[in-house]
């Protein structure tokens, strides 16, 4: 039985979700088909009955195949953060519309942005250079430590936004670049 | 025995110098800046006092503040922990004029082993091996004629330094010039001294410490080495005790030569003479750090000996009552050290509110954080977050320990090592003890999670989803309802419900 939203509107009791999330500019799509007495999951063409628990706010515990697993949630907006076995996962909820309008594209990939409140020790770069991916752009400084952050693709410098000795928030763009 | 200390110092090891004291029965003084009113120190001490803005420059640093905030409350003796005052000798050197005991080494001693170059040349009179290099600070243009002189690769290091600040490896001519340029600028903005020094690189070099204890009776000890090769940026970030790359002739031969740096400077209190090692054992001097060390956990697991009680002891004038015979060390013991940080984008620090903490526990498990859900990060500071302990039987027991309690750690809301901190645990490499100071740059697939780690966590995200719905929808658990997939068919997204 192909499990998805729509079908299961049609065809059954509506008993099936589908979600899609993005994580590092990919889209990943799982769902959820409640089957009255237990919970199936469909990830990547593959079927898992599932059991869970909310434990707390934050804590989820996750029996699938006698395997458990505890993991830790936090929500904020469209995006879901994930701790599990070490690492965070940074996960964002797409719908359909977005998916629609071509969610493939990654929303930060032409630009550099500060990753934190930092200041701007040196800039590498002139407006119109060519840049290779993984190439220093912009030195920044935070927390007493110097950074050098890179072109996340090959292509030319557009814009550079800010010059030495500025201070930026997190998240502030600081360039912007075209795709060669 | 002192009544009264203060701690002039923030986060875990202030946490841990609390404790001591009041094991002790001494009545603890906390210090802190607006952005650490929340913070663990403050809460466990029985008085705390503020002293003034985040910046450390503003509160932390200024000696007049911490010294009025001792004579206001009536503290005999301060402890500095490590970084901020903890190695400033013109601060011990006031305690000592307001008749206030600094809880470490004479100002002296701090000055001699301060200055990395006069550090140096106490180490050449006493008859230790050092690396060739600069004698002394140098100018641009000194410093590229040394470096060509003794060949590439060097090393360019702060005087002034310390935990890694201001410290460039350089492999080739072409580099050196804006290498130069980014150690100066660190150094001036961490220690307010640009002055350098070049070095030859040692290839492939192990980082191993020597552990001092002196009292002030002329006793001078060591509690056997600490391997730190595993770092970032020149910073440690997994330490552990004994080293399982050094023969016992080698620990011995090592232990003696710490001894007589420590005495050339009549040394009191606990200390660490730093050296680094080649792969056949042939061991340098490094430096002497005058202070307590952020690693000084698995010495104290191996040892049985509580260092920072013994810090206070000594600075109360106690003897040391055992000779260098009588210090054992059993069974085998790693520290990892917990930062907020993204190790995929280069180990930048990650600030924020951590917004859930679950610590891990069981027999040979020690946490010495300052973490709690709900504490934040803030870039101000250092972003440790915890040091994570273990002691095993053996360094096979001791690697199992930590990865268990590593994957028992949770921390919500920033970014973190643990998953890093992980994968080195599992790593064959690690495990077969054949790594140096490079096995980060070396190992950078350790970086990033692998692939098949996304499963659950989706699982999850969608769970979150589902379970909050139910939740919104405030009917039973089942995870959908009509309502929803019909407002989905007319093109309303549940997303945009959250």
């Amino acid at each position: 039985m192909e499990i998805s939203c729509k079908k299961t509107w049609c065809l059954e009791e509506l008993h099936a979700m589908t979600y899609s999330f993005k994580h590092k500019n990919k889209i990943y799509k799982l769902s959820f088909e409640d089957e009255g007495d237990r919970l199936v999951v469909e990830l990547e063409g593959s079927k898992k009955p599932i059991e869970y628990k909310k434990i707390d706010d934050y804590l989820y515990s996750i029996i699938i195949s006698g395997k458990s697993h505890s993991l830790a949630v936090l929500k904020k907006g469209k995006e879901i953060q994930i701790f599990f076995q070490g690492n965070l996962f940074n996960f964002e909820a797409v719908s359909e519309i977005e998916q629609a309008r071509g969610g493939h594209t990654a929303s930060g990939a032409n630009q550099i942005s500060a990753p934190m409140p930092s200041r701007i020790v040196k800039v590498l770069k002139e407006k119109g250079e060519q840049v290779e991916q993984g190439e220093g752009v912009i030195v920044v400084e935070a927390m007493k430590m110097e950074s050098e952050l890179k072109s996340p693709l090959s292509g030319t410098i557009k814009e550079i936004k800010v010059s030495e000795g500025d201070t930026v928030e997190g998240g502030e763009i600081l360039v912007l670049l075209s795709a060669d | 025995m002192f009544k009264k200390v203060l701690i002039a110092n923030r986060g875990e090891i202030a946490v841990r110098i609390i404790r001591a004291c009041k094991e002790l029965g001494i009545s603890t003084v906390a210090v802190y800046s607006d952005a650490d009113r929340k913070s663990l120190h403050v809460l466990l001490a029985d008085e705390a006092y503020h002293i003034g803005p985040p910046l450390p420059s503003e509160s932390y640093l200024v000696k007049e503040k911490i010294i009025e905030v001792a004579k206001k409350s009536g503290a005999e003796a301060i402890h500095p922990g490590f970084g901020f005052l903890s190695e400033n000798d013109s601060f011990a050197d006031l305690c000592e004029k307001e008749g206030i005991v600094f809880i470490g080494p004479t100002a002296e001693a701090i000055k001699l082993m301060g200055d990395k170059i006069t550090a140096r040349k106490i180490a050449q009179q006493a008859k230790v091996p050092l690396v060739s290099g600069s004698d002394g600070a140098v100018t641009d243009v000194e410093a590229s004629v040394v470096a060509e002189k003794i060949g590439y690769p060097v090393m360019i290091k702060a005087s002034a330094g310390g935990g890694g600040k201001g410290m460039r490896l350089v492999r080739n001519k072409d580099d050196f010039e804006s290498l130069l340029r980014m150690a100066r600028s660190e150094a001036r903005s961490a220690f307010g001294d640009d002055s350098v020094y070049v070095e030859k690189f040692v290839e492939n070099p192990r980082h191993i410490e020597i552990q001092i204890i002196a009292d002030s009776h002329g006793k001078v000890l060591h509690l056997f080495e600490r391997e730190c090769s595993i770092q970032r940026r020149h910073q440690k970030v997994i330490e552990e005790a004994p080293s399982a790359a050094i023969s016992a002739k080698t620990r011995k031969k090592m232990g003696e030569v710490a001894v007589k740096i420590a005495s050339a400077v009549n040394y009191r209190g606990a200390g660490t003479v730093e050296f680094i090692m080649d792969q056949k054992q042939n061991f340098y001097f490094l430096e002497m750090n005058t202070r307590i060390q952020v690693e000084h956990p698995v010495t104290e697991m191996i040892t049985g000996l509580d260092i920072v009680k013994w810090m206070i002891k000594i600075a109360a004038g106690e003897k040391l009552p055992f000779k260098q015979n009588n210090i054992h060390m059993s069974g085998h013991a790693l520290e990892c050290r917990v930062y907020a940080e993204d190790p995929e984008t280069n180990f930048i620090p990650s600030p924020g509110i951590l917004e859930y903490v679950k610590l891990p526990s069981g027999p040979g498990i020690r946490d010495d954080s300052c973490i709690y859900s709900g504490y934040e990060v803030t870039s101000y500071y250092d972003p440790m977050l915890s040091k994570l302990i273990v002691w095993g039987e053996t360094r096979d027991d001791a690697i199992n320990k930590m990865l268990s309690a590593l994957r028992e750690y949770i921390v919500l809301g920033v970014k973190t090592n643990i998953g890093f901190l992980i994968r080195v645990m599992k790593d064959e490499n690690f495990k077969k003890v054949n790594f140096d100071t490079g096995f980060i740059e070396k190992y950078p697939q350790l970086l990033s999670p692998t692939s098949e780690e996304l499963d659950l966590p989706l699982i999850a995200a969608g769970l979150a989803i589902e379970t909050m719905d139910a939740q919104n929808n405030n009917k039973s658990s089942k995870p959908n309802s009509k309502w929803k997939s019909h407002a989905r068919k007319l093109g309303v997204s549940r997303n945009y419900m959250l």
